[in-house]
């Protein structure tokens, strides 16, 4: 016999699970087995060789992780003092609202809009206009975590360190800073992910003079080199991986540094 | 489990609800059975008609003919690709169930050795005694056995040579003409401005121009390329044969179809060296908004198909310019012949897309009256002035044809010029090569062509750049150490006592 359908909590996971396989699970294993296959199904292993014995590959992939760094550190450096400022103002969180307001434009527009100003302002469209793109686009994804965890630190550590005569530097380096590195650290996995993987910004903002291993990927695939395109997309994704599982061991050890605190 | 059911089931219902909404023609129930033709074709790529200037959807007009013939109520479906890899991929994975589809050149080749493609003399001695029935004859198609039909005998020329005799390595050979017919064809040059690049300076320094070799000042990194690897990889060839810069080996080749087809090792290499050395004075790569940026004068100088070059110089009329003496202030420029300064030989590249149909045809009697009604003089001729490309119906034909002389006339062109135009007609001559498929050798091309695109190396810019924020993070951190330094110590000093 078979068993009654029952509408319980489990059955609004199904959806969710289904899509999860079609469109996540599905795709990676399609990758997986395309990374061994040559252009005619025939099982491989040169697009390795490919890959990892060609020059371009590597500048690639090196220029992809610069850039990634440099707008992770930028974004850091920009986002920090306006999230520890908005946290300290009682107006912070419709401020906030506004930093991230456009993020809920679509970034392909905004990045459009981006390249019509500087087209207008006469910039000549190369490295630094596409850094000031990732920029642009990722800085909400810092300020966002970084603001919620420093107006979620205890007022009385402050407090505490400000009644033991520390001065306004001491106070924010031995309290504030330490306690908000886990802030720090998901905006930084949050920025230097998806910039090291984005090709539409950089492709748009340099008129595709800079050269980046997303559109390196786009490419591979738009030339029918599924192969290449396919262990391009499998070292993207070890990247992803490495750098959240460095980011997870910082925090972890950050949570210990926290509790030693005590 | 029924209620699971009932979703899709609803949705299924809507899409057939909307269905029609995208089909070309009209289905009204005259009688007669109902057929369906799928067509595959590029975006933009067709008359589809506009009420401002009095024309119709070229494919309605097409479905009318259709019945009036057979008596039966045909549909088309029409689909689009954007490149000629998006297409190959669907076709050569047996995803694309189309009637017709109209390739490049090179994908032809392709498609046909992998067998994709029915061969249309065969399949028109097969419909023969339907055709003979309904009284037609299929005179304009080019690829039924009975000479060029309307399509242009030069064209037909170029594809005999290069494409005449194909071996497909099963020891059959195969000739492209009996597989295709010609639809629209033109070349590879140069989208210029006219009021920063002069015709001396493009009579002199010919493909140069796009390397900026005169240090013209104003279009130092006003230039666009086009972001695709066989264009690109052309461009070079090109440039390195006028300025003598191909490895030892090929310099005495003396054809343009000759040298474009190289791609060994050295040839690659070089390609890459002058590719490279082009990106410090372009703008950058482009393959849709080079048109737009050219007409809205943000660069002087765009690598372009003929097509859309002439059709860019035609939205830039102005009539109160005065100027240039045809009111347009963007040129298209193709160089070829001998250059008068230098006096050397000048090459280009002619390509054409043509109509073909797939082994997985339903509908081969629509699909080659289809053919056949586009060929037409007055159908090309349409075509033509819809999306500003040269369509392959013989210039002769088409001058003598009452139906296309009173269009063009009625869209205002002066005859005489479009006939003469030699951005739109260029001699046909061993100066405009075709090219092949790149094969086996695609991916060593599409490397190159990686490595030029990202430049020789990591950008040092970048690493500056990360030293400059680290530096200046060590400085405030040493200011900052100080600056606590010298704040701490009388405070020590006080407490202390």
């Amino acid at each position: 016999m078979k068993k009654k359908f029952k509408l319980t909590k489990k059955v609004f996971s199904f959806p969710y699970i289904l899509f999860l396989i079609l469109f996540v699970i599905v795709p990676l294993v399609l990758i997986l087995v395309n990374a061994f296959l040559d252009s005619d199904k025939n099982l491989t292993l040169n697009n390795f060789k490919t890959f990892f014995s060609s020059p371009a590959s590597s500048i690639v992939l090196g220029n992809s992780l610069l850039v990634g760094v440099i707008t992770t550190v930028l974004c850091l450096v920009i986002g920090y003092p306006v999230a520890y400022i908005l946290s300290k103002m009682s107006s912070g969180k419709i401020l906030v609202l506004l930093y991230v307001l456009p993020m809920f434009i679509n970034f392909l527009i905004r990045t459009l809009a981006t390249k019509a100003i500087f087209i207008a302002l006469n910039v000549e469209l190369g490295m630094g206009t596409v850094l000031f793109g990732m920029v642009y686009n990722y800085l909400p994804f810092m300020i966002m975590p970084l603001h919620t965890t420093i107006s979620g630190i205890d007022k009385s550590y402050i407090e505490a360190a400000q009644d033991l005569g520390a001065d306004k530097v001491t106070v924010f380096l031995k309290t504030t800073l330490p306690l908000s590195v886990s802030g720090i650290l998901s905006g930084v996995t949050m920025v230097f992910i998806p910039t090291i993987s984005t090709f539409a910004i950089s492709q748009l903002l340099s008129n595709g003079k800079i050269f980046l291993f997303g559109d390196s990927i786009q490419l591979s695939f738009e030339q029918n080199l599924y192969g290449v395109g396919s262990i391009m997309s499998l070292v993207m994704l070890a990247f992803v991986l490495v750098s959240n599982f460095v980011m997870n061991k910082f925090n972890r050890n950050n949570d210990a540094v926290r509790r030693s605190l005590w | 489990m029924k209620s699971y059911l009932k979703f899709p089931a609803l949705i299924f219902a809507i899409c057939l609800v909307f269905l029609p909404l995208f089909s070309a023609c009209d289905k009204k129930d005259n009688g007669g059975e109902h057929v369906e033709l799928v067509i595959y074709n590029w975006e933009d790529y067709i008359d589809i008609g506009d009420s401002e200037m009095g024309r119709n959807n070229i494919l309605d007009d097409f479905c009318a003919y259709y019945r009036e013939v057979t008596g039966d109520t045909l549909t088309i479906k029409y689909t689009t690709f954007d490149t000629n890899e998006t297409m190959m991929t669907k076709v050569l994975n047996n995803d694309a169930n189309v009637d017709l589809i109209c390739p490049s050149e090179y994908a032809i080749e392709k498609l046909l050795l992998a067998g994709k493609l029915e061969n249309q003399k065969k399949l028109y001695e097969e419909l023969k005694p339907t055709l003979d029935g309904y009284g037609i004859d299929l005179d304009g198609m080019s690829s039924v056995g009975k000479g060029d039909g309307t399509i242009e005998d030069e064209i037909m020329n170029v594809i005999r040579v290069m494409f005449g005799s194909i071996e497909d390595g099963h020891g059959n050979t195969l000739d492209m003409t009996e597989y295709m017919v010609p639809y629209m064809w033109g070349t590879l040059g140069i989208l210029y401005n006219k009021d920063v690049i002069s015709q001396e300076e493009l009579d002199e320094y010919g493909w140069g121009v796009l390397w900026n070799v005169q240090n013209n000042e104003e279009l130092e990194n006003k230039i666009l390329m086009k972001d695709s690897v066989r264009d690109t990889y052309a461009a070079a060839l090109f440039y390195m044969y006028e300025y003598d810069l191909l490895p030892e080996k090929y310099k005495d080749i003396k054809n343009a179809q000759d040298l474009i087809n190289v791609t060994d090792d050295e040839m690659v290499e070089a390609a890459e060296r002058v590719l490279t050395e082009q990106r410090d004075h372009i703008s950058g790569y482009e393959v849709d908004f080079g048109k737009d940026d050219m007409i809205n004068e943000i660069v002087y100088a765009d690598f372009a198909w003929s097509g859309d070059a002439l059709w860019a110089v035609e939205e830039s009329y102005d009539e109160d310019d005065e100027v240039h003496d045809d009111g347009c202030f963007l040129g298209y420029y193709c160089p070829t012949g001998v250059n008068p300064k230098t006096e050397k030989e000048r090459f280009s590249n002619i390509w054409y897309d043509g109509w073909v149909i797939p082994t997985t045809v339903k509908n081969p009697l629509a699909a080659m009256m289809f053919i056949d009604y586009m060929a037409r003089p007055q159908n090309a001729v349409r075509n033509s002035v819809a999306i500003g490309y040269t369509c392959a119906a013989d210039k002769q034909l088409m001058s003598e044809n009452d139906e296309a002389l009173a269009f063009l006339e009625e869209q205002e062109y002066d005859v005489e010029e479009y006939f003469s135009n030699v951005g739109r007609y260029p001699e046909i001559n061993f100066a405009l090569g075709v090219m092949r498929d790149f094969g086996g050798e695609n991916e060593k091309v599409v490397n190159m062509w990686q490595r030029a695109k990202s430049g020789a190396g990591v950008d040092m810019s970048l690493v500056y750049v990360i030293v400059a924020i680290v530096g200046a993070f060590l400085i405030a951190a040493l200011v900052y150490i100080i600056a606590q330094l010298l704040k701490r110590r009388p405070k020590k000093l006080s407490s202390a006592e």
